[in-house]
């Protein structure tokens, strides 16, 4: 049966000594979890293929705070920026896509843009397919470069055969602090 | 009546079920984290509070962590090292939670990475991971476990 240190009918120094070792070993144990996790984690991830470098250098890091031209993709999805996106748009040349949650894109979204959240794709997409397919060219996007919600759907949209999918890589955020046109509620 | 509260808050089946709860679901988090360690990674980013040079370090070991903790914790193999490393990241995501609330940022919390997008960090996902919390101290208090010769001797 399982006691605690407290049942443990011990009294004055032995109850104390028992106590500190018992702590040190509970914190040595923690100690060696963390650190065998960690260098088995280090090591799987360098002989995936999916694996990400260690520590990203400017050029190659998968993950940084600010998007890049070098930025890592998924194979066949290519990034747009957000000076051409508004182009696009400008001509009617491409529809937005809200990869966000549905309670984001109702607390703020580019005017037009429709809401495809990554979490309900499957759900959301039959009720969207005639505008999408009508669009030769997709915009999507989530909230900046460091959420991956965009290139899930981006990516699922790819496999549908919209070949004409590009990702905004700053996303959202840094449209609108751009000074870009946004709109608020549930409808486009 | 103390006696009573520690026999309820002690008993064995107790500590299983609390195992079995925190161990399932850091195993149910991490597998995802594992095979996307980039989409982790950058989950990661998002909460703006690592330095970009070890955000992928921290993107790679903290699912393996995960997984080995949760593993420990459901089998019972060094319950309470695993429920404190459990309960260290528990309370490690509490404040990185409130940090980025508090900073105003609308972020995927990446707790539950199969339903990514789905559960934008907020306060009720933090008061989730407090409870979780409380059942790791639990385990901490009185270790159990599912391997015989694992389990704690009563004192001679």
């Amino acid at each position: 049966m399982a006691r605690s240190l407290q049942e443990i009918p011990l009294s004055g120094h032995a109850h104390s000594r028992s106590g500190h070792s018992d702590a040190l070993i509970v914190i040595l144990g923690a100690l060696a979890i963390v650190i065998g996790s960690s260098a088995l984690g280090i090591a799987v991830n360098h002989l995936s293929p999916r694996g990400i470098p260690l520590l990203p250098t400017p050029a190659a890091g998968p993950i940084r705070q600010e998007p890049a031209p070098a930025l890592s993709l998924p194979k066949g999805l290519e990034p747009i920026t957000i000076l051409d996106a508004r182009a696009a748009i400008d001509k009617h040349l491409a529809l937005f896509l809200d990869a966000r949650p549905a309670d984001q894109y109702a607390e703020g979204h580019i005017p037009g843009a429709l809401s495809l959240p990554s979490d309900k794709l499957d759900d959301t997409f039959p009720n969207l397919a005639d505008r999408i397919e009508a669009s030769p060219f997709l915009i999507v996007y989530c909230d900046g470069a460091e959420c991956s919600e965009s290139i899930h759907v981006a990516e699922r949209l790819i496999e549908y055969g919209f070949l004409g999918t590009r990702l905004m890589v700053d996303g959202y955020r840094a449209w609108a602090d751009a000074g870009n046109p946004v709109t608020k509620g549930s409808e486009p | 009546m103390r006696a009573r509260a520690t026999a309820i808050l002690g008993h064995p089946a107790l500590g299983a079920i609390c195992r079995l709860i925190i161990g399932g679901i850091f195993v149910y988090t991490a597998i995802p984290k594992l095979l996307r360690p980039d989409d982790f990674a950058r989950l990661v980013a998002g909460y703006r509070l690592l330095d970009p040079g070890i955000v992928n370090l921290a993107g790679i070991t903290m699912p393996w962590i995960e997984l080995i903790v949760g593993a420990f914790l459901v089998t019972g193999v060094l319950p309470r090292s695993s429920s404190l490393v459990g309960a260290g990241m528990l309370a490690i995501f509490m404040v990185a939670g409130a940090l980025a609330l508090l900073r105003g940022l609308h972020i995927s919390c990446g707790c539950f990475f199969p339903l990514m997008g789905g559960h934008t960090l907020g306060w009720d996902l933090l008061i989730r991971d407090g409870i979780l919390l409380l059942l790791t101290l639990q385990i901490l208090a009185w270790p159990s476990s599912f391997v015989p010769c694992l389990r704690r001797k009563p004192p001679v």
